[in-house]
């Protein structure tokens, strides 16, 4: 160390250097990744990059070394008024490699080559080389993890650094006039090397005038000056402390010239623009004391790698899956837009009870197809369907799940196709599928012990199956086949999302949800339609059965038949039926005619089951929601998507929707209370019988065959009721409506009346015997 | 340099992709004089480019969803640092750890897009070693005047997409209500027979929504000091005169609340 030990207190404190902080663009990421993937492949060997750093940032940012995705194009241009920092990237092919790379040994070579150019005078020609970087990485393109370590080579004197004298801005220092002179000095030396940004340069003042140059010209432009002046464009923001471009240009004044100059001056420019308005005035300004440096001692130690976030020295991991793995960037995505809903449009909407609801698709028709793909636009990842057909080449035009491919060779089955086609169209969901029959009322399985062995499995499944979803979807295409998982589900009190397909119309409802099970065993039967909620009195299922009164009958004083029921008193698809399923010798009804629809049925149809499922979900009571009408349309709705009808009934041929309520029927063949006691108490004995008898068994139960001997003159009524309507063309009673508003309205609900009081008579007969 | 005789017209409110250059060029060079920090990104081996800023800023970074329960960085690098291969040999020249965790990096790109003849703003965030912000780490950092205003305002809906350029993911305001808040400003400027720079205005509408900020000296000549809005009639004009905001309100083009905000930020601006 040269003689310094006269100086104040304050000179016995060594410079210290803001170290580079390393800052990758996301681009840069990207970019290595291509590289890797179509250039670098398994090659490792060094590749030269570019990184930039920059004088201007305001206070309290980081000293940065900058790598963006421009960074492998080593000869592209630097940003304005930025200095470019050349690298060496060492893409390593394993973790193995990356790890055991010896980090020491590129260290030191590194800071060898600097050593090379600084004794050689190429930095004088070439400052940059004073600032280059190596960066070690490797890039786990599975899990999109990657690994890097920064090394900024720095060569150091191995007694520090004297500081003279405590840094001062320039502000301190120069004179205004002084600091407009430099900046203008500065501005021209730019433009004379034609670039926006110079690393290093030398300063000479006087109180008049600022002259700068550039390093090369050292021995003309100071001509044995023993005091000097030099600048370094210095990326730091710290008042205290310049940044680490300054160290290796001090190790080249210690070696070159450190004989010949007593003191150093450092100015460690920072130039800033804010609003528009440039200043230098923070730059400072550092007195030194250089020690000497022999250029042929070899070279000094060196340090440079990069500590990792916690402060130790290590590499760094940055994760980029959610940027880079196209499944998570479909899962984000496909979550935004969702998200956009609720921004703006609907911001009470609970998108994550929408998306965290599990649903069971019984069936994967063209019902089921349409359900699933509306359920992934709404972000739905829990999807399993049950279906025993396979795939036929009738099938993929309407079903948009299949492909022709699909139906070779027999055929695929549906519920496998299904998921393996919504795996594809989006990898975030979950997906099961059930190849598996469904035993229905009215077909045997008592043929023979296998078969009712079998069947007792697949009742066991089902059961499986909707206890562990939230919302059941009954997209079969036989009205038999929806009938065990409507008791199942009712049993369960899981909601239950219906669609059914006529020609061209079809019937989207909602299946009454019953009161959970433990306030049922206060007394009444709330199943029970017959039972106002008011008195709750307990009706037993005896007297319900034995009963001829239509459901409804008993009303709530001062409410309307259909209006305001609540969810616990809705009726089920088959309440509104007078026969037991099962039985395909009798009339079908409307919704059983659903091998011939219209092909935009089942979309339409699909669609809106799971707009309901939705609307529902996000009202308050969920399935217990008061069931909205038609006559609601104008009124404020009760949830942030709108009305939470029971029914959609839609008619193609006149593109018009009703939105029909109706009760539950103490009858009723599938939700019952005898039914869903039988169900529950005698479980698959009871449901074999179901199975194996005719359909008077269940019309026996539940008190239809009663019923029935007292239909016919209620029909003859309802023949009259229509036809003391103004103006409804008997020919087609369902697809002709009044003009005026209120005298449709009151049509529909007298239809709706009908259709509950009646049910499958009125639809089919009216439909082909009128 | 100006809109172009197109986009002065009464439909105007449309930009043709040479008018978006040229209002790029004289953006990029008003840029350069006030050292604003844009560039122009040309796209290797393509006519194609696009109009780039980056802008640094402390902030809130949840870091914890930032690294989204994969294993933390520091747990695997353990493992690296303890071969011991390198130490800190003993550097006592560094002051200060490197700060640097709660830095965000904004990268604000200006594309034009063909199919709504507007300009297009692409953004992201990241942190310094390169992984993005979800976008509510993104709201977090936008001042919660602008927040609401997303919200509400015309210019609302922000999707997330692949970069058309580079193909990287980004998020972008989508242009679908560009031209209806840009009509107003277009017919005003017409109106009064001034000129203006679509690209300034329209910046100065959408960028602060995400934190970017448009410097009213974008509108000022270079070198003189800043003029009240109302004499810039010289110039390119990046706002109409308070009288136009008035007739902006009536018509209902913008939604009042967004509108005040924005008054508000070119106020801050001013200061």
């Amino acid at each position: 160390m040269a003689a310094g030990h006269t100086e104040k207190d304050s000179a016995n404190q060594k410079l210290q250097f803001a170290p580079f902080c390393s800052a990758l663009e996301a681009g840069f990421w990207h970019q290595l990744t291509q590289k890797k993937l179509n250039d670098y492949r398994l090659d490792e060997s060094p590749k030269s990059i570019k990184g930039y750093y920059y004088n201007g940032d305001p206070a309290g940012l980081p000293t940065r070394l900058t790598l963006e995705f421009s960074a492998f194009d080593a000869t592209g241009p630097t940003p304005a008024r930025c200095c470019p920092a050349l690298g060496t990237l060492y893409n390593m092919n394993t973790f193995e490699a990356f790890k055991s790379c010896d980090k020491k040994a590129l260290l030191e070579k590194e800071a060898n080559e600097i050593w090379e150019a600084v004794r050689s005078e190429k930095v004088l020609e070439d400052p940059s080389l004073l600032s280059k970087f190596l960066l070690l990485t490797f890039a786990d393109l599975k899990k999109y993890h990657f690994y890097y370590w920064f090394c900024f080579p720095a060569l150091c004197f191995t007694e520090g650094i004297q500081v003279v004298e405590q840094p001062v801005t320039l502000e301190e220092k120069f004179s205004p006039k002084q600091i407009a002179a430099l900046q203008v000095s500065y501005d021209a030396l730019c433009s004379d090397i034609g670039t926006t940004a110079i690393p290093y340069f030398l300063v000479k003042y006087t109180e008049e005038a600022v002259l700068v140059s550039p390093l090369k010209d050292w021995d003309t432009f100071f001509q044995g000056q023993k005091k000097v002046t030099v600048a370094v464009y210095d990326p730091c923001t710290l008042s205290q402390h310049p940044g680490w471009p300054l160290r290796n240009l001090l190790v080249l004044i210690a070696t070159k010239w450190g004989s010949a100059v007593d003191a150093v001056e450092v100015l460690c420019f920072r130039d800033q623009t804010l609003q528009g308005k440039r200043s230098i005035l923070h730059s400072i300004m550092l007195q030194i004391r250089l020690p000497e440096l022999s250029q042929t001692a070899g070279c000094p130690k060196s340090v440079g790698w990069e500590k990792n976030q916690k402060g130790a020295m290590g590499p760094r991991m940055v994760n980029l899956s959610e940027c880079m793995d196209p499944k998570r960037l479909a899962e984000s995505s496909v979550d935004l837009n969702l998200k956009l809903m609720r921004w703006r449009l609907v911001p009470s909407l609970d998108l994550d009870k929408v998306v965290s609801t599990r649903c069971l698709l019984l069936g994967a028709g063209t019902l089921g197809c349409n359900v699933a793909r509306t359920l992934m636009g709404w972000g739905v990842r829990h999807i399993t369907f049950v279906d025993n057909a396979k795939i036929s080449y009738s099938n993929p035009v309407r079903q948009p799940l299949y492909e022709f491919e699909d139906c070779l060779s027999g055929g695929k089955p549906k519920a496998l196709a299904a998921v393996d086609r919504l795996k594809k169209i989006f990898p975030g969901v979950v997906a099961e599928g059930h190849n598996m029959s469904i035993p229905m009322p009215g077909h045997p399985v008592n043929f023979s012990g296998a078969t009712m062995e079998q069947a007792r499995r697949d009742v066991e499944q089902l059961e499986s199956l909707i206890s562990a979803h939230d919302v059941v979807f009954l997209l079969m295409d036989t009205r038999e086949s929806r009938w065990l998982p409507t008791v199942i589900a009712a049993s369960q009190r899981k909601l239950v999302v219906n669609a059914a397909l006529g020609f061209d119309t079809f019937v989207v409802m909602r299946h009454g949800l019953k009161k959970p099970k433990h306030t049922e065993s206060g007394g009444s039967t709330p199943s029970s339609a017959s039972s106002t909620p008011a008195s709750g009195s307990a009706s037993d299922s005896a007297s319900a059965s034995s009963s001829s009164t239509p459901a409804g009958s008993a009303l709530v004083p001062g409410s309307s038949l259909f209006s305001n029921i609540p969810g616990h008193r809705l009726g089920c698809y088959f309440c509104n039926d007078v026969v037991a399923p099962g039985d395909s010798t009798r009339d079908r009804t409307l919704d059983q005619q659903c091998t011939v629809s219209r092909p935009g049925l089942a979309m339409i149809a699909g669609a809106l089951a799971v707009e309901l499922m939705v609307s529902i979900l996000q009202h308050p009571e969920g399935g217990y929601a008061i069931a909205s009408s038609s006559d609601d349309r104008m009124n404020e709705p009760p949830t942030s998507l709108g009305l939470a009808p029971h029914q959609i009934r839609g008619f193609l041929s006149r593109f018009d929707n009703v939105l029909p309520a109706s009760l539950a029927f103490d009858k009723c063949t599938a939700c019952s209370p005898i039914v869903l006691e039988n169900y529950e108490r005698d479980g698959f004995q009871f449901l074999s019988k179901v199975f194996n008898s005719s359909h008077s068994f269940l019309e026996d139960l539940t008190g239809l065959t009663l019923l029935h001997q007292e239909t016919q003159a209620a029909e003859c009524q309802a023949r009259n009721y229509l036809t003391i309507r103004p103006q409804p063309n008997l020919a087609n009673p369902v697809g002709y409506w009044p003009r005026e508003c209120i005298e449709k309205y009151k049509y529909i609900s007298a239809l709706v009346q009908l259709v509950r009081l009646y049910g499958s008579l009125v639809f089919p007969r009216g439909v082909s015997a009128l | 340099m100006m809109s172009g005789e197109r986009a002065e017209g009464a439909e105007g409110c449309f930009l043709d992709e040479e008018t978006f250059r040229r209002c790029c060029d004289h953006f990029l060079q008003r840029s350069q004089a006030l050292h604003d920090g844009w560039s122009w990104e040309q796209v290797k081996g393509t006519e194609e480019g696009y109009m780039k800023k980056t802008v640094l800023g402390t902030g809130r970074v949840n870091i914890s969803t930032a690294q989204d329960g994969h294993p933390r960085a520091g747990e695997v690098m353990d493992a690296v640092g303890d071969q011991g291969q390198v130490d800190d040999l003993g550097d006592e020249d560094t002051p200060v750890p490197a700060e640097g965790s709660s830095v965000i990096r904004f990268e604000y790109h200006v594309l034009y897009s063909c199919s709504y003849q507007t300009p297009v703003l692409y953004f992201r965030a990241s942190t310094l070693d390169g992984r993005p912000l979800s976008l509510e780490d993104v709201w977090d950092q936008v001042h919660p005047n602008y927040r609401q205003r997303l919200l509400q305002g015309p210019w609302d809906t922000i999707t997330q997409q692949e970069h058309p350029l580079i193909g990287q993911p980004f998020f972008f305001l989508h242009p679908c209500r560009t031209a209806d808040f840009m009509r107003p400003l277009l017919q005003v400027a017409h109106a009064e027979n001034r000129k203006l720079n679509y690209i300034v205005s329209w910046l100065s509408v959408v960028g602060p929504v995400v934190g970017l900020d448009v410097p009213l000296t974008y509108c000022e000549p270079l070198g003189s000091p800043a003029l009240p809005l109302w004499h810039l009639t010289d110039h390119c004009l990046t706002l109409p005169p308070a009288g136009a905001w008035q007739t902006l309100h009536s018509k209902g083009c913008l939604n009042p609340t967004a509108f005040d905000h924005h008054l508000i930020s070119f106020s801050f601006t001013w200061m």
